[in-house]
């Protein structure tokens, strides 16, 4: 069975309106490169396929003490606008430019892991998601809308349009760990923002990728910091408790046993990373 | 002698398809079109083992654009041993299964279609009837009484001229064990080894008004696959005309004869040209791969370094068909004690079947596993003893004249000069007593 | 099913393609326009042999609908490629042999294209960068380096340099 159509709106609104008309039959499609390959094989055959890339959805810009990015901006042009440090660094660190010149942010929010690296930096900046149905907008934290593996709150009728993302008040820092030093899925990723008062940890968001279903925070771990000078000890303590609560699988990269041994590694870089920067 | 202009000689070569390469202009099999073309995708096990009770293609025939399919029945010969032609048998894969599945992803069904997309889709739409059996993933379980027999002749094992595997003895490895001061035994095991090439294998065969076939093919084995394809279809080899030589990356993976003969016989069948070329998935989860090995290593040391038993047995996991296995194992033997002089020797090396993807050839084909293992053998005797890791295989290493356990006198040995060359470059001191050692000359061996 | 016909500069030259919805510029290239160049490795955007420039930026053909270039300027090796002689980059890869079977040299030097016209002395460390989507499986890529980097020292009025 061919593919019918292949509607490329060129705007959210005609965007909306396709997907209410169309349901279930229509495949959405960011930048194309996990959609794609499934169909290319033949393990996707679906009917109608939709476009985003010319529905206006591609932007970066500052507004109220936040950077609000269109859903179909391209990783390239996050890596070159560098609109936030963590965003830059982890754009860099998602697969490679030829890729990156078509992979949309949005589109990270709804790939199999271990991807999803991207989604895992707006997890660790508190981001928030726009999803925008016909007549109707509502915004969902990051740390909510992941529901299981390959699940989401996203409702049908509804699409991921835009996302926002509070300027970080703290330290930042953000580290793949891959078998390859480019282009290649993560072992373990993870990415921090440290806020602090005075010489304390007054708040603390730990975002790990590939251990578990989807972008995860390693709760038990910033529970530990919080009040702590972001010691040697204290980073010791919320590491080896954040490779106690995540859930690593094992597929084609790694064992579970490595990613948990590499979390507990990865973990404390990331913090002493960011405990050298805040001197 | 007159010694001419040399033309060549001395000089760096430009690349012949170098100037192909660098303009996109070299033809490769999947550049190979043709306005009639169609296409051929394989209907595969989706279980390791399995007894075949029906295939189903009533769904799939309906799928608009499908020409036909073939099964084993419509293949003359349906048997697939490379080696034949040099006597190497018996007789164990079928080009397309009959009544058995022996790994996930062997070709049951051949289906063409007018397009790639309709293809695959037939494929998709294929009722395969299986009834699936136990299956043995692991070479020593394949070997314990009670696992699942996976050949005709009743074992999981080659059989080398009557013997389980193939075995070298020489001298007397546990007169050798009695008298040593130390024991040093290890486990090696290596993994399967996929050689990806960037281009994945393929063919288009093309019937041509004379009645010959040309096949345009990247296999690494023309004459191989002339002749085993001549042979499982049963035409005269001048039937067909190999057009090939360029390959995107072999690396060995490509040596089997696996997409030719069911896609000559459907360019016979149809009249067509037509097309079969793994996709990315297929060329990963089918293809030969480079087999694992299994490696024990068991050598008596004494306190001066000298080995002077090595007991070694391995097993070859050869996958679910013989392919070059046996002929590797045989190659790997040979190699498996080492380049090193060691009177007392045994090795037992099995080829063993288990119901995973067929292993194949690799660069370094068979001896690439042992030397992993016996050089990290060589550096974990070296630590047991306390004696640097260079000096244990200046001691052991063979000299010319030495004899070799399977009684192959070494000529033209240059360990030693390799070696000493290697610890210059990466500027190591050698100790005088070793930068002396040469491979014409017992001295400081461990020859008495 | 309706096909559409997209408008689109390919090489220099604006041509009208009549294609079926979401077929690649990889199979329009390969199947419809006969450009062999243009590698098919995986058609899963993983090897980079299937690389084209889009508006001068590299792109995977295998994952790229033909619908999305409509409009743009569209490059290939057989863009880049005098009809006599070789381009600079070509001359530097020969030279330094840098390829063995050959497959992934289109899809490299594509790359290796769009880094030199946006940064006419990379470093290597921007050369690996730049390449971190193409595999080679024969070369090791040192050879490849070098070429690039030969290619660049070319392209600046330098002599077979690096």
């Amino acid at each position: 069975m061919s593919i019918t159509n292949y509607f490329q709106p060129q705007s959210l609104d005609e965007a909306l309106i396709f997907l209410d008309e169309h349901k279930d039959a229509l495949l959405v499609m960011g930048g194309g490169t996990v959609t794609m390959p499934l169909i290319n094989e033949g393990v996707s055959a679906p009917e109608k396929v939709m476009g985003l890339k010319n529905a206006g959805l591609n932007y970066i810009h500052q507004q109220n003490g936040r950077v609000v990015i269109g859903a179909t901006t391209t990783l390239s042009q996050v890596l070159v606008e560098a609109p936030l440090p963590m965003l830059g660094e982890a754009a860099r660190n998602t697969a490679a430019w030829t890729i990156r010149n078509m992979a949309t942010v949005g589109g990270n929010f709804f790939v199999p892991p271990p991807a999803g690296d991207f989604a895992t930096a707006l997890l660790a900046l508190d981001a928030e998601l726009k999803l925008v149905r016909q007549g109707q907008e509502r915004f969902v934290p990051v740390s909510e809308f992941f529901t299981g593996f390959m699940a989401n709150v996203l409702q049908p009728g509804e699409l991921l349009a835009e996302i926002h993302v509070p300027i970080p008040q703290g330290q930042t820092a953000f580290i793949k760990f891959g078998r390859k030093v480019a282009n290649t899925p993560a072992v373990v990723t993870v990415a921090a923002h440290v806020q602090f008062d005075g010489a304390l940890v007054q708040a603390a968001r730990i975002a790990m990728n590939a251990v578990g279903p989807h972008p995860v925070r390693a709760r038990k771990a910033e529970e530990i910091l919080l009040g702590s000078p972001l010691s040697d000890e204290a980073i010791n303590t919320a590491a080896s408790t954040a490779a106690e609560e995540c859930e690593p699988f094992t597929d084609a990269v790694a064992s579970e046993w490595y990613r948990r041994k590499m979390v507990k590694v990865y973990v404390s870089r990331v913090l002493k990373n960011i405990a050298g920067k805040e001197g | 002698m007159t010694q001419g202009k040399l033309n060549a000689v001395g000089q760096s070569i430009k690349r012949r398809d170098g100037l192909g390469h660098v303009t996109g202009k070299t033809v490769y099999v999947d550049d190979v079109k043709f306005r009639d073309m169609l296409h051929l995708k394989m209907v595969r096990s989706p279980v390791p083992h399995a007894r075949i009770k029906g295939i189903d293609f009533s769904e799939a025939e309906k799928v608009p654009g499908f020409v036909r399919a073939l099964t084993h029945e419509d293949v003359p010969k349906n048997t697939y041993t490379i080696l034949c032609l040099i006597g190497v048998g018996p007789d164990e894969e079928p080009v397309l299964a009959e009544d058995e599945v022996r790994y996930k992803g062997e070709q049951i069904a051949a289906i063409i279609a007018e397009t790639e997309e309709a293809a695959m889709e037939a494929v998709g739409k294929v009722k395969l009837d299986l009834e699936e059996l136990p299956a043995v993933f692991d070479v020593e379980e394949a070997l314990k009484p009670g696992a699942p027999i996976l050949k005709h002749w009743g074992t999981n094992y080659f059989v080398y001229e009557g013997h389980h595997c193939r075995r070298v003895r020489y001298g007397d490895v546990e007169k050798g064990f009695a008298e040593a001061d130390f024991i040093v035994e290890e486990r090696y095991q290596t993994s399967p080894i996929e050689h990806a090439p960037t281009e994945t294998t393929g063919c288009v065969v093309k019937p041509e008004a004379d009645g010959r076939y040309t096949v345009y093919t990247n296999t690494q084995a023309l004459f191989f696959t002339l002749d085993n394809a001549a042979l499982i279809l049963e035409v005269p080899f001048n039937k067909l005309h190999l057009v090939g030589g360029t390959v995107g990356g072999g690396f060995g993976g490509k040596v089997d004869v696996i997409v030719e003969p069911i896609t000559i016989l459907a360019a016979m069948k149809t009249g067509r040209p037509v097309r079969y070329v793994f996709m990315r998935d297929e060329e990963m989860r089918v293809s030969s791969t480079r087999g694992a090995w299994r490696m024990y290593y068991k050598d008596g040391v004494m306190k001066d370094g000298r080995i002077v038993a090595r007991q070694v047995t391995t097993y070859a996991d050869a996958g679910a068909y013989n392919r070059h296995t046996p002929y590797a194992v045989t190659k790997h033997a040979a190699n498996a004690a080492g380049p090193y002089n060691i009177p007392n020797v045994s090795i037992d090396a099995h080829c063993v079947y288990t119901n995973r993807q067929p292993g194949s050839a690799m660069r370094g084909f068979a001896v690439t596993p042992a030397s992993f293992a016996l050089e990290v053998q060589m550096d974990k005797i070296a630590e047991t003893i306390g004696m640097d890791p260079w000096e244990i295989r200046f001691i052991n290493a063979y000299r010319n004249g030495d004899m070799k356990p399977h009684r192959k006198v070494v000529e033209d040995a240059t360990l030693i000069e390799t070696m000493q060359a290697a610890a210059e470059m990466v500027g190591t001191e050698l100790p005088e007593r070793l930068k002396a050692m040469h491979s014409n000359d017992r001295e400081g061996g461990n020859h008495g | 099913m309706a096909a559409k016909i997209v408008t689109f500069n390919l090489n220099g030259r604006e041509i009208d393609v009549l294609v079926k919805p979401l077929t690649t510029m990889q199979t329009l290239l390969r199947e419809q326009l006969e450009y062999f160049a243009t590698k098919s490795g995986c058609r899963q955007g993983g090897c980079g042999s299937c690389t084209i420039l889009v508006d001068g930026e590299p792109m995977a053909s295998c994952l790229l609908p033909v619908e999305d270039v409509a409009g743009k300027e569209v490059t290939t090796l057989e863009g880049i490629t005098p009809d006599l002689g070789l381009h600079p980059i070509q001359e530097a890869f020969f030279d330094n042999y840098a390829m063995q079977c050959g497959y992934c040299t289109p899809g490299i030097i594509m790359v290796s294209k769009a880094l030199l016209d946006r940064n006419p002395h990379p470093n290597r460390r921007e050369i690996v960068e730049a390449l971190a989507g193409n595999v080679c499986r024969c070369t090791g890529y040192e050879p490849i380096i070098r070429a690039v980097q030969d290619a660049a020292a070319r392209m600046n009025g330098q002599q077979g340099g690096a």
